[in-house]
């Protein structure tokens, strides 16, 4: 009855003064239970949910180490990681210690002042301690700039070809006998049945996997000082060369996207082979379960006999950021994640991702064979290739010289399909060199 | 009552209604007006890492003159916003005036069905039509295989042609049945006695239809088409799901607010996105502002 007669006397009427409770009822609920105080001595994301169950189980070894020490681990979405990352930069706002970085992202990090950089140069540690000779050189290409280097490798990413052994086998195929892309292609006209089966995975309008065979004859999008060669006579050649592999009436490959499709396209043998790094096969070891024991690894094949084997797809850094206020134990607890064998070991089990140390590979989980891959070891298979991975140079502009290689690829297969080899080559050399001005007009606006 | 009561009374209505609308007050300028105003100035520089700008005046405005990317923005999302609105509008007038029926059977659950995609938002939607426009293996293409005997491996999402039917299809999939629930309100609202009068005065039903419906719900469409247009400009989600957080083979499903997004937060040049934001806001006041003239909203106004 009371509260009958303070909604009627109040001036404004019943639904008004109900918001009002409302509204002050929701904001002392905020007022009085603030978010809770980071506790936490050092918080870390990454963006992999492999990476961050592998260390969920290093965290309670870590604080156990180092008493008196509380991780905060968080799993943040790689496009998140990227933009909540460059927000706080930005922002100068809380930032995490740690941040694990996907490599085509860690590059648009370094733009501006060296200064500004946002992570810690973590080069003379990295040479001091020793760590910097004993992991794969190549691997720190892509996180460093201007000298200095701003992540740690978390893996090598070899690359190497996953094959339907079973139809290999039943189509008399002899993998020992595939050195070069030429044995490959030509193994690959006689398998490939257009729209029912190709001999292998490859886009025809993105440049993820062209990049690879770029990065195999040590082409790229970026040389080691940051100047743009995505139009260099290599591209050209590269181009040149793939674009019939995926477009026209002789191509071997073909591309339906990821997920589900994929796992279709791997049963039903659409697909009989795909690039795949390290970290594929373990994608391929739970989505395409049915396929255990009929897949198998091989080498890539080389551009020319005797030419690399290998070359590289994906990457992940590890940055401290300048914010950090325990640098020191984040450094220690960077090593204790990325160079600690028995860690390694065990990530590997878990991931199959090749770490960039190479003392970790003599460890017994790389020699493991794998009843998944035809009871191949391939730890060791990786580990083979890891010194031949070519080094991959990043900029702050690689985000776009991607996006201007993809529609290269794709003008380059609309117009081999309509025209064939007629001027394909003057073609390829025009739609470059348009691509890689249009990304130097944005690079020269960049006043650092 | 006391005049102590009396005099906290007329306190209360003077100052009441300034105390309810001053948290929107101090929201708006803090999340409204500020960004705004720090987007126009952030504009008139290039911003190369976290904490390096040089000011560069309308250098930005002139650049988007001559950016390709830009113009490539511009022209797909224009091409969108026009397929969508002159396909969108007649398909949801369509079903409505179907659906206002009585003949019609089941006709809530019907307009509950059209209407129910617009539920689930733009980035579900994209990711269903990601998995149907799946080549060799997706329902689209197995359907229309089995129709038409389009070929299984049909591209629609790598093929440059192909890219913008496909977001165009997907975004009338979702916004049809939205646009229907406006139109549905608006025939609803139109006096019966016009048509009574029609009908006596011998108007067929096309006649009826143009002479009576159109005029009824003209300020409804006009509404509905300024803001499928609106919204037609600000395109991002289906796109940048669909897509695989690309712009498509050959920049084909690039829009302008994608464009944005790549410069201010891949590229990270703050200045050259907030050019592209003031320029997209002007581009669609424009075009709102002659919509509304060759609909003669003002002139009925006056």
């Amino acid at each position: 009855m009371h509260l009958k007669s303070i909604i009627d006397s109040f001036p404004f009427g019943k639904a008004p003064f109900i918001l009002l409770v409302v509204t002050l009822f929701a904001g002392g609920w905020l007022l009085f239970h603030p978010i809770p105080e980071n506790v936490a001595t050092l918080r870390f994301w990454t963006f992999a949910k492999t990476h961050y169950n592998a260390y969920q189980q290093i965290a309670p070894v870590f604080e156990a180490k180092y008493p008196g020490t509380k991780l905060d681990i968080q799993l943040v979405h790689g496009d998140a990681v990227t933009t909540r990352l460059r927000s706080a930069f930005w922002a100068d706002l809380d930032v995490p210690d740690l941040v694990e970085v996907e490599i085509s992202s860690a590059g648009s990090f370094f733009r501006g002042p060296i200064d500004d950089v946002g992570f810690v140069d973590l080069t003379s540690w990295l040479k001091e301690s020793g760590y910097y000779d004993r992991i794969v050189q190549t691997r720190f290409a892509p996180y460093s700039n201007r000298g200095h280097i701003f992540g740690m490798p978390h893996d090598v990413h070899p690359v190497m070809l996953a094959y339907r052994r079973d139809i290999f086998e039943a189509e008399g195929v002899d993998v020992s006998k595939i050195e070069t892309w030429d044995d490959f292609i030509r193994e690959g006209r006689r398998l490939t049945r257009l729209n029912e089966r190709y001999m292998i995975e490859l886009s025809d309008s993105g440049a993820s996997n062209l990049e690879m065979f770029l990065f195999q004859r040590d082409g790229g999008y970026f040389d080691a000082d940051g100047n743009l060669i995505m139009d260099d006579e290599t591209a050209v050649k590269t181009v040149t060369w793939y674009i019939p592999l995926v477009a026209g009436p002789n191509r071997i490959g073909s591309d339906l996207g990821s997920g589900r499709v994929f796992t279709q396209a791997i049963e039903q043998g659409y697909f009989l082979s795909f690039i795949c790094p390290d970290w594929r096969s373990k994608i391929a070891e739970v989505d395409v379960p049915r396929m255990a024991g009929k897949m198998a690894l091989m080498p890539l094949p080389a551009v020319e006999p005797g030419a690399r084997r290998t070359s590289t797809w994906g990457g992940t850094m590890l940055g401290i950021t300048k914010r950090c206020e325990n640098k020191d134990l984040a450094w220690e607890l960077a090593k204790h994640m990325y160079l600690d064998p028995e860690e390694l070991a065990q990530r590997f089990r878990d991931t199959n991702i090749l770490p960039p140390l190479r003392d970790a590979w003599d460890h017994e989980a790389f020699k493991e064979p794998r009843p998944y891959w035809s009871n191949q070891p391939i730890g060791t298979l990786y580990a083979e290739l890891a010194d031949q991975v070519p080094s991959q140079y990043t900029s702050p502009f690689i985000a776009t010289a991607k996006d201007k290689m993809s529609e290269v690829i794709s003008a380059c297969a609309a117009y081999y399909r309509a025209h064939g080899d007629k001027d394909f080559e003057t073609y390829v050399r025009t739609r470059l060199k348009q691509a890689a001005e249009e990304v130097r007009t944005y690079m020269r606006r960049d006043f650092n | 009552m006391t005049m102590q009561r009396m005099a906290l009374f007329r306190l209360q209505r003077k100052y009441a209604p300034y105390l309810f609308v001053t948290p929107f007050i101090v929201l708006f300028l803090l999340f409204g007006v500020y960004p705004l105003i720090k987007s126009l100035v952030l504009a008139t520089y290039i911003t190369s890492g976290p904490k390096s700008h040089l000011f560069v005046g309308l250098e930005n405005f002139r650049f988007l003159l001559s950016d390709p990317d830009f113009h490539k923005a511009v022209r797909n999302t224009t091409v969108f916003a026009f397929f969508s609105v002159f396909l969108q509008l007649p398909l949801s007038l369509g079903l409505a005036l179907l659906l206002n029926r009585e003949l019609v059977k089941g006709r809530d659950f019907f307009r509950f069905s059209f209407f129910s995609p617009h539920l689930v938002g733009q980035v579900f939607v994209a990711v269903l039509f990601s998995v149907i426009f799946i080549p060799q293996f997706g329902l689209l293409n197995r359907v229309l295989h089995a129709v038409t005997g389009l070929a299984l491996d049909t591209k629609w999402l790598t093929n440059p042609s192909l890219v913008m039917p496909a977001l165009i299809l997907t975004s009338l999939w979702m916004y049809v049945g939205f646009n229907m629930i406006y139109f549905l309100a608006a025939l609803q609202a139109v006096d019966r006695e016009l048509y009574d009068a029609a009908q006596v005065d011998g108007a067929s039903a096309f006649q009826q239809f143009l002479h009576v419906t159109i005029p009824g719900i003209r300020p409804v469409a006009v509404f509905v088409m300024v803001l499928s247009t609106i919204g037609s400009f600000q395109l991002f989600e289906l796109p940048y799901v669909m897509l695989g957080n690309s712009s498509g083979p050959e920049g084909a499903g690039l829009t302008v607010v994608m464009y944005l997004y790549n410069n201010g937060f891949v590229s990270g040049d703050l200045g050259y996105a907030s050019a592209i934001g003031w320029s997209l806001a002007l581009g669609v006041l424009l075009i709102s502002l002659v919509q509304m003239r060759f609909t003669g909203t003002w002139k009925r106004e006056e």
